[in-house]
């Protein structure tokens, strides 16, 4: 990350740093440098800007003498403009708009930070607190592992390739370490097994040279009963160590799963503004199982399969060294061969695997659109979709047909040639040199050889399975390791919240880049009801995010009755807040359970009550299975009305002292509205809430109006004061207000239509 | 809703201004000022419908068809489009290699030689019936193959395992 002594994304282009260093003024101070990939006209080529205290200097060849200075001060704006694939630092100086750096996307941000310290430092900021928002953002946006140039898992995420294996091997070392012992009773169990098979090939030769030529009955009762009984211990020994393997197995698995999700529980919402839902279920399903398979594999089969190897090894050499030798002539050539098919079938799989899911794909699109597919006659269309991504799949299946059956076929071929070098040689000596070696040897000889192969291919793909289990490792790890929420004020418990609130001038920004909120001061008294408006993406529901602990790293002091929020338990602080959501989530569980979540020890009547309070008990009662009816994934089975109002009964149910409300915007009809309105009416009596607002009439219920606008508070009053001010809030009431009148007019004419 | 006003053939003069900004001046006496061209179709439509934006992204003007436009405003608003979109074309793939469940790529292109890394073979190669195939790299810059069967066989033996 360091280039010489200042902070750089990558080694500037050749001779620029000396350049720079030449252009550099007395006492100027380097601080930072982006090295890019595009030139000005577009085409992948060096350039870079160097960003000093004073100076901004971009390194092209198509500036004129290769280089364009500016001083900071110089900067009337400066920007990143987002292009398609590419974008453009533009420096405006003079009136006039320069491009002065031109990039792809890969070190976009860090243009970003350059911009906004650029337009900063010539606003008059203070250029050393501007760069510690540069270092935090080129911290952030390290997406490239700066050792070995491999892209991270996140931005900012240590990479897995030059992480220590030791303190890797540590870290998953917790989850064998409760298993060790079953695993080393397994370990020795298979050590046995391992020996015993290595002794029918041996028995084998007895019989032939000696048991069977001398006609030795008694000697064939007593190997054959030996070999039974090798066996009977064999089996039994192997099939009990499988079932402990198994336990020992799950047991891992199960409490890597544990410890993803538990954290995942803890992890701060910032955590989920990066990493997809759907990555964290696929890391908690998936990986988890690599990871165990390959902790099994690397403790038992690795060992196994070593002893094997050197067992057969040790009594190849002492039964006859030559013919080992000769035996062994054909390993590099299999092991080369299994590697070749190996290489060429696996992308082949993969090809089959990727049509495969294409036709899944289809089938979950399309089975559930069914209405959709039919309504506007699509069954033709969706018919022909399917074949056209189903004949990928079988082309690419006919084609695998062909190795993946000449894939063993060879592998066996080059293993069964092996065994003919040696029937070949080794019979010659048989027949020729009879007292060299013996027949029974040759044929034990033979079965030994077979066996190697095991153990041959075991490690040859061992390299594979580890890179796989490594990606693996790093996904799991990138949740366990990653830092949960702080809770500052731990035991510091609130019986109960009076209500008043004090944003005390607050600023944040999500990734530290852009600001979200700008310098909030706000004082919500007791019993306040407070609406927030403001349109999208200004800031309302930031405000409130923040008021929940969501988010921890902002400026300013939050104090509720006067304590920091901070330095209060964060269980308890938010055990006192009641938030309904705008979407609200159901669970896959009973009504019961559903409006019960918030406090689970809640009997049968407070459930009941709450549900009344918030107009859902005469619409559940009237449910066939009540409050057992089992709700589907996100409340299906239940409308956009209902499934507010039961979110309202969960938040009746918390008995909150302050209520945070996200009033939501989904269709409903009038009716509908009006129960959910008295529902709201009823829960907020008394209780200071912050509600986002968007329709008229809930805002008429608040006494005071906050109005946001790009991160910043700029109006604040009753409803009257604000309409008086004739600013943002009356515009927008302006834009509710016919809005609604469209939709009640809409609805009347319904109604009508409805009644003809 | 505002009827949409189409640009063809000879019904507007359009000429370049500062970086990609661009001045429509229509025979009906209307003009367009500082607006930025935009493709409806990216992917699939290089030079049909054609977007005029103004600065604050409302659309003023839609061209239906670049080559039904004079060559001089065809050739202005191309220059921009070409300047807008940086999506190089893959000539020749050079090699393909894969580590820790993510792809390396080093390719040349039509503007000059590069490599990148995808994050996700299966989501961010996408082949397409008529023989193309675009790719998304892990910052989220594009490329694209405009014939697969027009790379040149080593090319092809590099790529197809991924494909």
């Amino acid at each position: 990350m360091q280039e010489g002594d200042i902070l750089a994304n990558a080694p500037l282009p050749e001779g620029v740093g000396e350049k720079a260093a030449k252009l550099l003024l007395e006492g100027e101070k380097p601080l930072f440098s982006i090295t890019g990939d595009l030139n000005l006209k577009g085409k992948y080529g060096n350039s870079a800007i160097y960003i000093t205290d004073r100076r901004l200097l971009a390194f092209d060849a198509y500036h004129e003498g290769g280089v364009f200075i500016i001083a900071l001060g110089d900067i009337e704006d400066a920007e990143v403009k987002r292009m398609y694939g590419n974008a453009v630092l533009k420096v405006k100086t003079g009136g006039r708009n320069l491009d002065v750096f031109r990039f792809t996307y890969s070190v976009a941000s860090l243009a970003d930070a350059a911009a906004m310290f650029a337009k900063n430092v010539a606003a008059g900021a203070d250029s050393a607190e501007e760069f510690e928002t540069v270092k935090a953002t080129f911290e952030k946006k390290k997406s490239v592992c700066p050792k070995c140039g491999r892209v991270l898992i996140r931005q900012g995420a240590e990479c897995i390739n030059c992480a220590s294996k030791g303190k890797l091997i540590k870290k998953l070392a917790k989850y064998v370490r409760p298993q060790l012992k079953v695993m080393i009773v397994c370990l020795i169990l298979s050590l046995v097994t391992t020996a015993m098979a290595l002794a029918p090939p041996y028995v084998t030769k007895m019989l032939v040279d000696d048991i069977i030529p001398n006609k030795n009955l008694d000697g064939l009762v007593t190997l054959v009963i030996s070999l039974l009984l090798i066996y009977v211990v064999q089996y039994t020994i192997g099939a009990v160590r499988g079932y402990y393997m198994r336990i020992t197995g799950d047991k891992i698995v199960a409490a890597l799963r544990n410890d993803i999700y538990e954290k995942a529980q803890y992890l701060p919402l910032s955590f989920y503004d990066k990493t997809s839902t759907g990555s964290v279920i696929s890391r908690v399903s998936g990986d988890t199982a690599t990871l165990q398979a390959f902790l099994l594999r690397i403790s038992q089969e690795a060992v196994i399969q070593f002893f094997m190897m050197i067992g057969i090894i040790v009594i190849m050499f002492v039964m006859n060294w030559k013919l080992t030798l000769l035996s062994l002539t054909p390993v590099p050539l299999v092991v080369m061969g299994a590697t070749f098919f190996g290489r060429r079938i696996s992308p082949i799989y993969r090809k089959i695997w990727r049509r495969w899911a294409a036709v899944s794909s289809i089938l979950s699109d399309t089975l559930p659109g069914v209405r959709v597919i039919k309504s506007f006659t699509g069954e033709d269309r969706a018919s022909e979709k399917f074949k056209n991504y189903n004949s990928d799949w079988l082309r690419e299946d006919t084609k695998a047909a062909l190795l993946s059956n000449m894939f063993p076929a060879a592998v066996t071929f080059f293993v069964t040639c092996g065994s003919l070098l040696i029937w070949g040689m080794g019979g010659r000596l048989v027949i020729k040199e009879p007292g060299s070696i013996s027949l029974g040897l040759l044929v034990s000889f033979i079965s030994y050889t077979g066996m190697f192969y095991t153990p041959i291919n075991f490690f040859a793909n061992l390299n594979d399975t580890y890179q796989h289990a490594l990606t693996s490792a790093e996904r799991v790890l990138d949740i366990i390791d990653a830092e949960p929420e702080q809770n500052f004020g731990a035991g510091n418990e609130i019986k109960r919240i009076k209500g008043r609130i004090e944003f005390r001038n607050v600023s944040f920004s999500f990734d530290r880049i852009k600001k979200a909120l700008t310098n909030i001061n706000l004082v919500i008294e007791p019993g306040d009801i407070v609406g927030i408006v403001g349109t999208t993406g200004s800031g309302k529901s930031t405000l409130v995010n923040l008021l929940m602990r969501f988010y921890d790293h902002y400026e300013g002091d939050i104090l509720v009755d006067g304590v920091n929020i901070k330095e209060i338990d964060l269980t308890s602080y938010r055990s006192k807040i009641g938030y309904v959501q705008q979407e609200p989530m159901m669970f896959k569980d009973t009504v019961f359970k559903n409006i019960a979540f918030s406090l689970p020890d809640a009997d049968v009547e407070q459930v009941i009550h709450a549900a009344d309070v918030a107009n859902a008990h005469s619409f559940i009662a009237r449910m066939p299975d009540a409050y057992d009816t089992l709700l589907g994934e996100r409340g299906v089975g239940l409308s956009g009305g209902e499934k507010q109002r039961l979110s309202i009964a969960r938040a009746v149910l918390k008995n909150p002292s302050l209520l945070i409300f996200d009033e939501a915007t989904a269709a409903v009809d009038s009716e509908t509205e009006h129960l959910i309105q008295q529902a709201i009416e009823r829960l907020i009596s008394g209780r200071t809430t912050l509600m986002i607002a968007h329709r008229l009439s809930t805002l008429r219920k608040a006494n005071k109006i906050v109005v946001v606008d790009k991160g910043e508070i700029i109006e604040f009053g009753s409803h009257d004061e604000l309409m008086e001010l004739r600013g943002k809030y009356f515009k927008l009431i302006e834009i509710q207000s016919l809005s609604e009148k469209i939709r009640e007019g809409r609805e009347a004419e319904n109604f009508e239509f409805t009644e003809v | 809703m505002h009827e949409r006003t189409y640009i063809e053939y000879d019904n507007a003069r359009i000429t370049r201004k500062e970086g990609i900004l661009l001045d429509v001046e229509m025979y009906d006496g209307r003009v367009f000022k500082d607006v930025e061209a935009r493709r409806l179709f990216p992917l699939t439509g290089l030079k049909k419908y054609i977007t005029l934006l103004d600065s604050d992204g409302a659309e003023q003007a839609v061209i239906r068809d670049l080559d039904n436009l004079t060559p001089e405003c065809r050739d202005t608003v191309m220059d921009t489009l070409r300047e807008y979109y940086l999506v190089p074309k893959i000539t020749k793939i050079l090699s393909a290699e894969e580590k820790y469940g993510k792809l390396k790529l080093s390719v040349e292109t039509d503007n000059g030689p590069h490599s990148f890394e995808i994050k996700n073979v299966h989501a961010d190669i996408k082949m397409l019936y008529d023989g193309r195939v675009l790719i998304k790299d892990s910052s989220d810059n594009r490329y694209d193959i405009p014939r697969l069967a027009a790379l040149d066989k080593r090319s092809l033996r590099v790529i197809n395992p991924y494909l």
